[in-house]
């Protein structure tokens, strides 16, 4: 079922490209240039934090890290592999997506540890990027409990995640 | 992200010169050298979904969702500007879409027309701030292509499971901030006026410190 999605949404804006008289290959070149550029400006956060997360796990610590919180994790029902990933999310989405491919690279992309990843890579922001870019032309400063909220909610996303993957 | 970056970088790196001094330079560069893979892949993704998405601007099939929602927006946030509901409308409905160029400005156009002067932000202000970050993305497109890149049997098959966690994720924002904007305000009143009561305690002591220095 969920195969058919992309491919039929791609068709549908191509007719609907068509339908209303859009250039086609023209959006495609624009997008093919943007994402050189997009991809230039991530590459910095996915270089520093791939060092970080290599480093981080030779060293050992990321597997004391993970020990650590397995437990209070496990009675979420989130498997204690996704911990760094879990603590990534809000702080850095290039960072995130590196971590992602390397969970993928590390257990196989169609293993359980891997689908719960790429669910809860997708399923969730950067949660403190977001409120310093948004207030960043605002006067007001105090975010009161909007940090709070966004990662619990982010959490009950994470436990949802991998309690969807184990059935579907 | 700077104080993350170095405390970790500095703790993996301390505790390897005493386990395997040897490998921490080696892992740095492979560190490198994967995001210089996963960047080659993240290109070849970007080039597909951006052409798509522009094609999505170019038909205005973006400001079409973003007038499905406007009815939603108005209910949720109460007592805004209508420039204020237009910016947030194309900042819900970009994000949405997984268009986080245009989601970004009108987010922050948005943001500066509720605010209200004061230091703190409004209930409304930290409910589009949790929308935004709990997001509902509509195509995780880049977790499917890196998916299919690394060679699943269904890429796709984590749609599904991710729709309904970035749903639950964004729907218990909402409730949560609605919930604490009822609350918080009562717990405000009370700590206004015990921070008053205290300002005056103080001004009164400075006045008779003061005066008794001057009758000194």
């Amino acid at each position: 079922m969920s195969v058919f999605i992309l491919p039929a949404f791609l068709i549908f804006l191509i007719v609907f490209s068509l339908v209303k008289r859009v250039k086609v290959y023209d959006c495609f070149l624009g997008g093919a240039k943007d994402s050189l550029s997009l991809v230039k400006s991530i590459f910095p956060y996915i270089a520093a934090i791939f060092v970080c997360i290599e480093l981080f796990r030779a060293s050992g610590a990321a597997d004391k890290l993970a020990d650590l919180l397995a437990k209070p994790l496990a009675f979420l029902g989130i498997p204690k592999e996704i911990t760094q990933l879990m603590m990534l999310v809000p702080l850095s989405g290039g960072g995130a997506i590196a971590l992602l491919e390397d969970i993928i690279a590390r257990y196989g992309v169609d293993s359980y540890i891997a689908r719960c990843a790429a669910c809860v890579s997708g399923a969730s922001e950067t949660v403190f990027y977001i409120s310093a870019v948004y207030l960043s032309a605002c006067k007001a400063k105090k975010l009161r409990y909007a940090i709070p909220v966004s990662l619990f909610c982010t959490l009950l996303g994470t436990v949802t995640a991998c309690l969807l993957c184990r059935f579907l | 992200m700077n104080v993350l970056f170095t405390t970790l970088t500095l703790v993996s790196l301390t505790a390897m010169l005493i386990f395997s001094p040897a490998e921490a330079f080696p892992t740095m560069i492979a560190g490198v050298k994967s995001a210089i893979t996963l960047s080659l892949k993240l290109l070849a993704i970007y080039a597909v979904w951006l052409s798509a998405l522009k094609m999505m601007q170019a038909t205005g099939l973006d400001k079409k969702l973003s007038k499905l929602l406007r009815p939603v927006i108005r209910r949720l946030f109460k007592g805004e500007s209508e420039d204020a509901y237009d910016n947030i409308s194309v900042n819900l409905s970009a994000n949405m879409l997984g268009m986080g160029g245009v989601a970004t400005p009108a987010g922050i156009r948005a943001m500066t027309a509720m605010q209200d002067g004061s230091a703190k932000a409004t209930h409304n202000m930290i409910l589009l701030i949790v929308i935004n970050a709990t997001s509902i993305q509509l195509v995780p497109a880049t977790v499917i292509a890196l998916r299919a890149a690394a060679g699943s049997a269904d890429a796709s098959d984590i749609f599904f499971p991710t729709l309904i966690a970035t749903s639950v994720s964004t729907l218990s924002g909402i409730i949560l901030c609605k919930v604490l904007s009822l609350k918080k305000d009562k717990s405000n009143d009370k700590t206004a006026a015990l921070s008053l009561q205290f300002e005056q305690k103080k001004s009164d002591f400075c006045k008779y410190i003061t005066q008794k220095r001057h009758a000194k």
